[in-house]
This record gives C-alpha cells, structure tokens and sequence, in this order.
C-alpha cells in the first residue's frame, strides 16, 4: 500500500470540500419542508436542522489523487451513497464545494438496474444506458464489442434484461460504464454481486484503469477484503462524518470501521462479536 | 482499452496483489490542465439564457432523446401479441362509444353543425392533446425519478421526451379520427394543414401546468390530485362534448371566459370549417399559453433537482 501522505506531488483530481447534505426523516415533514423551501423559503439556512432533519453527509473532505482507488466503508445509512451522488452531481451541492479538472468525466455506476429497461434486450439497454452516460450512437457503437467481450454475456445480451440475474445486470452495468471512460469512476456497490471470475476481472481493471493518467476511483463497498486487495487508501464513514482517514494502513482503517459498527453492542457481546467479524471479513 | 491485455490475464489462477505501490503507476505529470474548478458551479441567472442553455444540452444529448421516445413508445407494447394496433384500436372504441350515446338519446349535444359523433370525435381528440401533454409532464419526476437518480444527465431531455411522445402518440390515432370524419361527409377546407400549428397553444399550456404539477406531485401530493381533478373537470367546461352555443347561463358564461374554449375551438374550426373561430382571444390566449410555459420550465428546472432527493424509494 501507498502512503498519501509521503506523496504531496501527486495529483488531486477531485476535491472534496466541507460538502453537507441532510434529509428528512418522516415522510410528512420531507414533503412539508420540500413545499417550504420552493414556495416560502427558496434559500434556506441550510446549516441549521430543522425538526426531523438528519445530516447524511455532515462536514466531508478528502481528495483523490490521480492513480488512487479510494475506498470508503461505512455501516448502512452512514452517508456513502448521498456522498456519492453529490459527487456524481446527481444531487444539488447545498454547502460546501467540490473541485475537478475541466472536462472531467465523472461515470458512477450505483443501483445496478438504475436506467435499465426490463423489456428491452441486454444490447438495447447498453444504448440506453450509454446515452444516459452521455454517450452518441457512434461512440456507443464503437465501444459495443470492447462490452460484449468485457460482460462476456455472449447471446444472452439478446435476452430481455428483465430475466437477468444480479450477476448478468452487474457485468452489463460495470461494462456499460467502462465503456464510457471516466476520468473519476465511482462503484457504488455494484461489485457486491456477480461471479468470482468475473469480480476478479473488475478488481483487475480497475487496478489498470488508475495507472492511465489523470484517472482515479472511488470504490464504495462493505467487503473488507475487497479494500484490502484494491484500495490505495480507505475513508471510514459514520454518520455522514468520515470518522478515520487512513494513510498507510488500510487494514488499521478496515479494523477501526468493524469495531464503529459494534459500537452500539452490549460492551461485553462486542469482543465475542468483533471476533466472529475477524473471522468472516478480515 | 485493450482487451488483449484481459484476455491475458489469468483470472482465475493469479491471487490479487495488494494494490499497486506508486512506483508501477504510469502517471503523467505534464497534463496540460491540472487547475481544479467548482464542478457544479451555480447556474445562469438570466431565465431566457437559461432556457436557451436547456435547449443546448437537448441538441447536445439528441441520441439520450431518441432512446428515451423509443423505450417509452415501444415498452407499453412489448408484452402485446397485437402490439402498436392499440393505438388504432382504442380511438375505434371511443368513437363508437359516442355514437351509440347520441344514438340512444342520452345527450344533447346543441347545434354542432357537423354530425356530433365528428363534433365529439373531433373535440375530445383535441381534448385529450390538451390533457395528456398536462398528464405525461405531470408525472415526469415520479416516474423518471429512477432515471434522474442513476446518473447526472440534463433533465430538460425528459421534458423534451414527454412532449415528443406525446405528439407521436396523437398523431396515429388523429389519423384514424379524419378517416371516420371523411366518413361523415366532412370536407377539410384549403386552411386545415394549419391544424397542426394551432395546436402548439395546447401542447404549451398543458406542459406547462403539468410541469408545475410535477414538483407537487413530490411535495403536495395533495394539490397534485386536486389538480387532476380539476383537469378532467375542466373538460365539462369546456365546448367538447356539446356545442359552444349553449342555453345555460351560468355554463355559458363559465364558457365564455374559459381560455380552452378558444384554444380548441379554434383548431377545431380550422379543421372542419376553415374559418378562424375568435382569432384575437386565440392569439392572446395563446401568447399567455406560450408564457406561461416559458415560466413554468424555468420553476420546473430551478425546483427539480431539489426535489429529486425529496423522492421515496427510487
């Protein structure tokens, strides 16, 4: 593993700076609030929590270097996904800022079926999910064998992608977004599916990926030892918060974010559980 | 990327290496441009600039378009054996429908000066452009609030979706419409290759309220149903299924200053009798229509991506 911090020269491509989101959680107050702020209150004081609001991402900074898969672990609901999405520019950035080159291209692949048509066959849907990329019928077309050699679905591509399994949708989604050639790819979760071959396969590129210039990754999963394996540098979140920051040890990180999610467990269940999760992840 | 480089590799045999240390990292550092700057920088101001940018990113994502009007014209009909002959087969239904109530006496519809199964044909036909532009708009975020969440990509191309859609699936069916009018004896006037022109009013009004309804269907899903129903209501209002000379006073007057009457009248009598029914309140109404959806697209679009994260379950 790398050490961030022995490396100043090296490239930030992407710069995450103070970012805030917070949700509602009671569906009554979220519309109630949604109707306050369009119609009464167009610019509200978005640092302060009203009743019922939460910070999903509170106060989040880091930077990505170009050559650097950045892991970011977190227990479910801690604010990766949210964080994700403000970076991917799906949700409107409310405090904070976030820094790229110019013309950078940011491609995140979050729900695997996010954008994919059930009806249609696997190929329509690489067209559709490839202009919903931001990707011309030339491109997409240029780029169809490198994803039918890449998803290595065969004539299954033919299929309606209704009948695929989790694994099928995943090789098409992954390989859909590859094709596109992001400069700053973000994997939320979407290899937490799929067979072992074809994980490896992923892991593999996204290794190569990084080691072309001005490319970096940002690799959002729960799979300790997937982190270990491939990330440069881990980023553990805790509501909204990232709570640890590794430098050189991703496994102290993977370590600190297990014992964070047994930290609500009865003090004397938490060592017995804490070895049973050792076992299983670590 | 080359895909040699894959095939090479042994996937299943080679153990994963800990990640790569920076001394096999092929970087490079003379890369032209490597000042960061705010990635989503806060938008133009100016609304008139800011329509004329929605209309840049539609031209820019003009293949995005033609996907999203493939899925939605074809999906509806991807599990039917008879598959676009709906399309047909439903205004055929409608039609019938009408005849066999005027034939049973059940409704009066006045003096339409065309046989009133044309008349109602006619006019629900431009009813519906009306109503279904307010419909398939209305619902934009819900139903392509799993898009909008999938990826980051101009939202004012499903605008332009719905809007296409629409008009396409008008236009079959209309076609069957002027086939049953041809059958009634109606013969189209020098003027009616206008008809298409007059109805952008009614595209425009329609998409604009139903943009409007789109944020409250997120937030005030109350005001949203409210809305629909006074939509269907308004059809009641308005000269479509009688004639606009109508005894009543108070309808008559409810008539007389609904903007709709003049809108779909108007296209109506282009059609039917060639003339041009109340020319001035058409083009007024129809400069407030095209106003009111310049507005709207910019309340929509100012809105949207806030309310996007407001969604449940996408």
């Amino acid at each position: 593993m790398f050490n961030t911090s022995t490396m100043p020269d090296q490239n930030i491509i992407l710069s995450v700076k103070n970012v805030y989101k917070k949700f509602t959680k009671d569906i009554r107050h979220n519309m109630y609030y949604g109707m306050k702020d369009m119609l009464i209150d167009p610019i509200p004081n978005y640092m302060t929590l009203r009743k019922k609001e939460f910070w999903a991402v509170n106060d989040v900074s880091f930077d990505l270097r170009e050559g650097e898969i950045l892991g970011i672990v977190g227990a479910n609901g801690s604010g990766k996904t949210s964080l994700m999405r403000l970076i991917a520019g799906i949700y409107p950035l409310e405090k904070g800022l976030i820094l790229g080159r110019k013309s950078q291209k940011i491609t995140s692949v979050f729900a695997l079926k996010a954008g994919m048509q059930p009806l249609f066959t696997g190929r329509e849907n690489i067209h559709i999910k490839g202009a919903i990329f931001g990707m011309t019928k030339s491109e997409i077309e240029a780029k169809m064998s490198f994803i039918e050699d890449f998803s290595e679905l065969g004539d299954k591509l033919d299929m309606p992608f209704g009948n695929y399994s989790s694994g099928m949708s995943a090789r098409l989604a992954y390989s859909v977004a590859i094709a596109n050639d992001p400069d700053v790819f973000i994997v939320d979760e979407a290899l937490a599916v799929g067979d072992s071959v074809f994980k490896t396969k992923c892991f593999e590129h996204l290794k190569y990926f990084v080691k072309q210039p001005g490319k970096g990754v940002l690799f959002v999963s729960n799979n300790i030892r997937k982190h270990l394996k491939v990330s440069s540098r881990v980023l553990v979140m805790g509501e909204g918060k990232i709570i640890y920051e590794s430098t050189d040890h991703v496994r102290e990180a993977l370590e600190f974010y297990v014992k964070n999610c047994l930290r609500n467990i009865d003090p004397e269940k938490q060592a017995s559980m804490l070895e049973t999760v050792n076992y299983y992840d670590l | 990327m080359d895909i040699g480089e894959f095939k090479a590799l042994n996937y299943l045999c080679s153990e994963l290496e800990p990640a790569g240390s920076m001394t096999d990292k092929i970087l490079d550092h003379n890369q032209p441009d490597k000042t960061l700057t705010p990635l989503y920088a806060e938008r133009v101001r100016n609304p008139l600039k800011r329509i004329w940018g929605y209309l840049q990113n539609i031209k820019r994502h003009t293949y995005l378009l033609n996907q999203l009007i493939v899925v939605d014209i074809t999906s509806s009909f991807k599990r039917s054996f008879i598959g676009l002959s709906w399309l047909i087969i439903t205004p055929i239904i409608s039609v019938f429908a009408w005849v066999l109530l005027q034939g049973a006496g059940i409704i009066d519809p006045g003096d339409t000066n065309i046989p009133y199964p044309a008349y109602v044909l006619l006019s629900t036909s431009i009813w519906s452009f009306f109503q279904g532009s307010y419909l398939v708009t209305s619902n934009v975020i819900i139903n392509g609030g799993r898009f909008m969440v999938a990826a980051k990509f101009p939202h004012e191309v499903l605008i332009a979706q719905q809007m296409v859609v629409h008009c396409i699936n008008f236009v079959i069916p209309f076609i069957i419409n002027i086939i049953v009018l041809l059958f009634y004896g109606i013969k189209f006037s020098s003027i009616a290759f206008l008809f298409p022109v007059t109805l952008i009013p009614l595209l425009l009004l329609g998409t604009g309220l139903g943009l409007l309804v789109a944020l409250l269907r997120v937030v005030a899903v109350d005001f949203s149903r409210i809305a629909d129903q006074c939509i269907m209501f308004l059809m009641f209002l308005t000269p479509i299924i009688y004639a606009p000379r109508i005894q009543l006073n108070w309808l008559a007057n409810i008539v007389k200053y609904n903007p709709l009457t003049y809108l779909v009248g108007f296209s109506r009598d282009v059609l039917t009798h060639g003339n041009f029914y109340e020319l001035n309140l058409y083009l007024i109404f129809s400069l407030i229509s095209f106003v009111f959806f310049i507005i709207s697209v910019w309340i929509f679009m100012k809105f949207e991506s806030k309310l996007l994260e407001r969604l449940i379950n996408v």
